[in-house]
């Protein structure tokens, strides 16, 4: 025991006072372990340093459900074997810097490697940097490299490519999707090398969760070679990933084989096949017909018969994949937030998660605190359907007899089927919704500018929003009085604040503060209402195991395999 | 005869110019534009404008439509604006799927029309000839997805006897490929033999109705021969014309076939192109489709007027 | 324009101008009574009767949703089932026929008016303007009909009017192809040479003499294309081109629901595919009892 803490403090004397804060957090009991492990390695703690203290340290009990693995069993898997997978057809070329899709980011991370991997508990593990840091004030972090990996075209890899990888994923020049991530947290020119085994990048602003945005979250941020023009990518796939790539045919599929020279262990499997569809319900039909093993990503809606068949792994990873339903804060009848409430008090969220959902999403409680983020303030009540304080809350406002309102959104996914229960919910309450649907997203994002979106300028609308790993960027570009995602037209200076502070929130104690206040202003303000996030499903075969998925839509095969 | 010929080849040339105007005009009245479906819903409006300005989508029209058209004679038929690859390089595989399907419902359906009409024929009027004609029209009116679903339905989920996908695994021999292909072809069976059909009816009853069947009949030659010898060479004449005209359905318009059982033939290329507005793609395909119908009904033409005695001769006073 | 075109183009009718009033009172007799008739009547009818009266004769809201109801099998409370959002089916069929009975007659009264205007002054006045006008309208029917429809629809958006006006737009070569071939048989005939001798103008020639002449074709025509009509307006809402998804369509409803066949639900999807094969088959059943009555 003598022992131990003498090797706890000599270990603590050498972390920084960030990652002191966070072990006091757990021992204390403030944090579980696992988010303890989370928060750990987000920082920059290696994994056995942070489970050595987890043990020694190990004040927290275990509260919570403990969230899915996000991976299949594991053990008993045979070494070798082909593993088949559907995944959504690509829509872009193989380009790193502008793909901007499911199928897209799957080319890209199935050869390609990022400097961390944020697995299904949003979790950093180490890849190509073996450990970060940030600075005093979380303006400055830095990664150490790993030395020795090399890429599968020979060349090794050095602190360089990654600094160009990123440099060129920041040029506005370059019009990278990844912008949407790193857009005002990296400018260009402020990522350097100053050696082979370390990148330093100077951020705009003091960022908390900056690890988190060049990790594989962020999909674009494989690093690939400096000489390579990523335009080019897509002729040789050329990574530092456990796989490297055997042939690929555009709109068909591709094939991979193991890469015996990479850096850490050998992946399981000798190799994997992607198998490309325009759409779901081929990809089930395949499964069901035993002609892939793995279903990357599948709906519940097209997914009925996976998800009733006894013999079918899947794997529900939490997400914060969601819907805003905006209200036009400065239009009326919603100016007043007591309507606003109102109509957010009206929708029944359990029955939209079962009967939408077959139960497979989180509660939306109308704000981006998804459930799945660590840094949401679970203490906060969860807003629950109450027919009768809606009504009273439009007789406040002096709509006691209601009124009528369009609701205007795009032909996709289940959102015509939530407009039409957000419809039957209003009307409980009094409210006449119109719903006007536009066949096509384009026709809804119009120009993705004020006074040319139907999106942007309309009065009430669903938007859908896919899975962010930190809900950094809802919070700026949909809440703030600035931001360019606002379709509320929400001007709240507190609002404005309190985002700011969270941003630049370093440790989690001081994130779920600020959190709790965004969450409980945003509860009484109002101005979207986000009733569920759904949760990202994949499947296996019963004989596949160690298959695992994230959240990103990113798998990882190199340690699965079948058991027979 | 030749005069004939070349006529004949004019005007396809003049259809098929006017053809690629349409076409390359239709493209590019699309809405929304390359980059923006490129870069996404959310992407910075300068970024789109600089993409565009990169892929010369917001030089002049015509100076686009004089690029396609030069492009086209040499072969080239441009480059896919989404996938980055040249279009020869989409459309070759897709065209090939596409044939392979025409190819196997064609080989199934035009034999068994031809039985039909004939049969409907000598029967004229009777219970058969109801049954055939009518039934053959009903099955043919009823929209393609509509059929697939309940041969799905039928075959893919209760009796389990044939794949619903009609894509084989890579390296499979013919008769598997086949098999993926069954549904699918057999859906276009329903829907094509009830036109067919009719028509060969149509040719077969003025054909037994003519002049030179009467004469053999009165000379004392048994009605199969009859048939056989005179009746089907002449009654067969509007089939081939009729089969010419649906090659460009079979080949581009099975869009609805294409989506329900997942196979990437020139329909869905084409539905696909439309959807992320790749002009180049786009464009070319669809005259390829156009050029097929042209070159099919030419060639159908042609043989037509060989064929029939009458027309060769009239043409050659 | 050549033997081949006119084979293929749809039914050539030959007409009789000089029938007198108890002859054709007789045909009309005899159609009445033929079966194929009647029994295309009845399919048709039944869905324009839902069409009409859909709300009132409708078991539940068919836009109701409940969704801990969903996927439920047939049973007594719902004759056909629910569907993904717990509405019921049997009431969505009923309804949706009002969708294509609205669009599709419409898109081919459309489609006839110009096919036929186009189809009278092409074989009228023949020459350039006739050569011309035939050449695009080959280049446009090179095109699958689908592939063209989908484009317009997809440059436009989809919606009650744009529907309309492509499917009217895209009938209209098929429908003037025909009329245009009508024409030219009455164009020889002695009683346009005689209006012509007459000095009277060229539409008056067009629509006053020869057009009523020709109905018969064109209401074989029209009926005819009325049945693909529907059929494209089923389609185009299957590829996802629905009018208005708020309301119960057959063909959009088909198409959410069909990767559900997996799952075993096929209710949702076998229903409305009979609703639109049953509308369609009576349709064409009634067009090919009146072309028969010309062709005796």
């Amino acid at each position: 025991m003598d022992d131990t803490q003498r090797r706890v403090d000599a270990i603590r004397t050498e972390r920084s006072e960030l990652e002191n804060h966070i072990i006091d957090e757990y021992a204390a009991g403030k944090i579980t372990r696992r988010e303890f492990v989370r928060r750990g390695t987000v920082v920059g703690m290696s994994i056995p340093l942070v489970s050595f203290l987890a043990a020694a340290c190990g004040g927290g009990g275990e509260s919570g459900t403990e969230a899915t693995s996000g991976g299949t069993a594991t053990g008993a898997a045979q070494p070798g074997g082909n593993i088949r997978v559907a995944l959504i057809q690509p829509s872009t070329e193989p380009n790193p810097l502008i793909v901007k899709d499911e199928g897209g980011a799957g080319l890209l991370g199935s050869t390609g490697e990022f400097l961390s991997f944020s697995n299904a508990k949003l979790e950093l593990e180490p890849r190509i940097a073996e450990s970060w840091e940030p600075n005093e004030d979380g303006t400055e972090w830095t990664f150490k490299i790993r030395q020795g990996v090399t890429f599968h075209s020979g060349a090794t890899l050095t602190a360089n490519d990654v600094k160009t990888t990123f440099e060129s994923l920041v040029d506005p020049k370059n019009a990278s999707n990844a912008l949407s991530a790193l857009g005002g947290v990296l400018s260009p020119g402020n990522t350097e090398a100053p050696d082979d085994a370390t990148v330093v990048f100077h951020l705009d602003a003091p960022n908390g969760n900056f690890p988190t945005l060049v990790s594989s979250a962020n999909y674009n941020a494989i690093i690939i070679p400096a000489d390579l023009d990523p335009a080019d990518w897509g002729k040789t796939f050329d990574g530092t990933g456990p796989f490297k790539l055997e042939s690929f045919t555009p709109k068909v599929g591709a094939k991979f084989v193991r890469y015996d020279s990479y850096w850490g262990e050998k992946a399981n499997p000798d190799g994997f096949e992607l198998k490309f569809y325009d759409e779901e319900g081929p990809m089930i039909v395949a499964f069901q017909g035993d002609e892939v093993d793995f279903v990357e990503h599948f709906s519940v809606s097209g997914g009925q018969a996976l998800l009733s068949d006894p013999n079918v792994q899947v794997i529900a990873v939490g997400a914060s994949t969601h819907r805003q339903l905006h209200m036009r804060t400065d239009k009326d009848p919603f100016t007043d937030k007591r309507v606003r409430q109102a109509i957010a008090l009206s929708l029944d969220r359990n029955a939209m998660v079962d009967g939408l959902w077959d139960g497979k999403a989180d509660l939306g409680n109308d704000s981006p605190f998804a459930p799945a983020y660590p840094s949401t303030d679970t203490s906060v009540p969860q807003r629950e359907q109450n027919i009768d304080q809606a009504k009273q809350l439009l007789s406040d406002a002096g709509m006691a007899d209601g009124f009528t309102v369009e609701l205007q959104t795009w032909n996709g996914f289940e959102i015509p089927d939530l407009a039409q229960l957000v419809k039957q919910y209003a009307s409980e309450i009094g409210v006449t919704v119109n719903v006007k649907i536009v066949g096509d997203d384009t026709a809804y994002y119009g120009d993705a500018v004020f006074g040319k979106s139907i999106w942007l300028d309309s009065v009430m609308g669903i938007t859908d929003y896919g899975h962010r790993p930190v809900p950094n960027v809802f919070l700026s570009s949909v809440y703030t009085s600035k931001g360019t995602w606002n379709a509320a037209h929400f001007k709240n200076s507190q609002a404005d604040d309190l985002i700011a502070q969270y941003i630049a929130a370093l440790d989690l104690d001081s994130q779920r503060a600020a959190a709790k206040q965004i969450q409980e202003l945003l509860l009484d303000e109002t101005p979207v209402v986000i009733p569920y996030f759904y949760n990202f499903l994949s499947a296996a075969k019963p004989n596949l195991q160690g298959a695992v998925s994230a959240a990103t839509g990113q798998f990882d095969l190199s340690k699965a395999g079948y058991t027979s | 005869m030749a005069r004939f010929l070349l006529t004949r080849l004019g005007l396809a040339a003049i259809t098929l110019f006017l053809l690629s105007v349409l076409v390359f005009v239709g493209a590019n009245l699309l809405p929304g534009n390359v980059a923006r479906r490129k870069l996404g819903n959310l992407a910075d409006q300068a970024a789109v404008d600089q993409l565009n300005h990169q892929l010369g989508t917001d030089k002049p029209i015509l100076v686009q439509y004089w690029n396609w058209i030069t492009g086209l004679l040499h072969g080239d038929l441009g480059t896919s604006l989404s996938y980055n690859l040249s279009v020869n390089q989409l459309i070759g595989p897709a065209l090939t799927h596409s044939i392979k399907l025409a190819a196997f419902a064609f080989v199934m359906v035009v034999p068994l029309a031809i039985v039909g009409g004939v049969v409907a024929a000598l029967n004229r009027d009777r219970l058969t000839d109801r049954i055939i004609t009518v039934g053959g029209l009903s099955l043919a009116v009823v929209p393609e997805f509509v059929t697939g679903i309940m041969l799905i339905l039928i075959f893919g989920l209760w009796l389990n006897l044939f794949p619903v996908s009609a894509n084989a695994p890579d390296g499979s021999d013919i008769l598997a490929q086949l098999k993926y292909l069954f549904l699918p072809a057999l859906t276009l069976v329903i829907v094509l033999f009830g036109y067919i059909s009719r028509i060969t009816r149509a040719g077969t009853i003025e054909a037994l109705d003519a002049d030179y069947t009467r004469t053999a009949v009165l000379k004392g030659l048994p009605r199969r021969t009859v048939v056989r010898r005179h009746v089907l060479r002449n009654s067969l004449l509007p089939t081939i014309a009729v089969v010419a005209t649906q090659t460009g359905y079979l080949i581009g318009g099975l869009v609805v076939i294409e989506t329900l059982f997942n196979y990437p033939g020139m329909g869905r290329l084409i539905f696909t192109a439309a959807n992320g507005k790749d002009f180049p793609l786009l464009a070319s395909s669809v005259l390829i489709v156009g050029i097929i119908f042209l070159v099919a009904t030419l060639l159908a033409d042609l043989a037509y007027s060989f064929l029939n005695p009458r027309i060769r001769f009239a043409a050659a006073e | 324009m050549t033997t081949i075109d006119e084979q293929a183009a749809p039914i050539a009718i030959p007409v009789r101008p000089d029938e007198t009033k108890a002859e054709r009172n007789e045909r009309l007799r005899l159609l009445v009574r033929s079966p194929t008739f009647l029994f295309g009547c009845l399919l048709a009818g039944i869905w324009v009767v839902c069409a009409i009266f859909g709300n009132l004769i409708a078991p539940h809201d068919p836009v109701a949703p409940d969704i801990l109801s969903k996927f439920e099998a047939p049973s007594g409370q719902h004759l056909f089932g629910t569907d993904k959002l717990g509405q019921d089916v049997l009431s969505r069929v009923i309804v949706g026929a009002r969708s294509v009975l609205v669009v599709a007659p419409l898109a081919t009264i459309l489609g006839t008016v110009l096919g036929t205007t186009i189809g009278l002054v092409t074989g009228y006045y023949r020459g350039f303007v006739d050569e011309a006008i035939m050449r695009v309208v080959d280049a446009i029917l090179a095109i699958p009909l689908i592939i063209t429809a989908l484009l317009a629809i997809t440059a436009l958006g989809p919606s009650r009017k744009t529907l309309v006006l492509v499917i009217g737009f895209v009938f209209t070569p098929i429908i003037a192809k025909t009329v245009r071939a009508a024409v030219l048989g009455e164009a020889q005939l002695d009683y346009v040479q005689a209006a012509r001798l007459r000095n009277e103008h060229g539409p008056y020639v067009m629509f006053a003499e020869i057009l009523p002449n020709v109905t018969g074709p064109i209401i074989v025509e029209f009926t005819v294309r009325l049945g693909y009509a529907i059929f494209t307006v089923a389609t185009l809402a299957f590829l996802g081109f629905a009018a208005d998804p708020t309301i119960p369509d057959w063909g959009q409803d088909i198409s959410t629901h069909y990767q559900s066949i997996n799952a075993g639900y096929w209710w949702p999807v076998l229903f409305p595919s009979l609703a639109i094969a049953t509308l369609i088959v009576g349709i064409n059943l009634i067009a090919d009892a009146i072309a028969q009555l010309f062709e005796r």
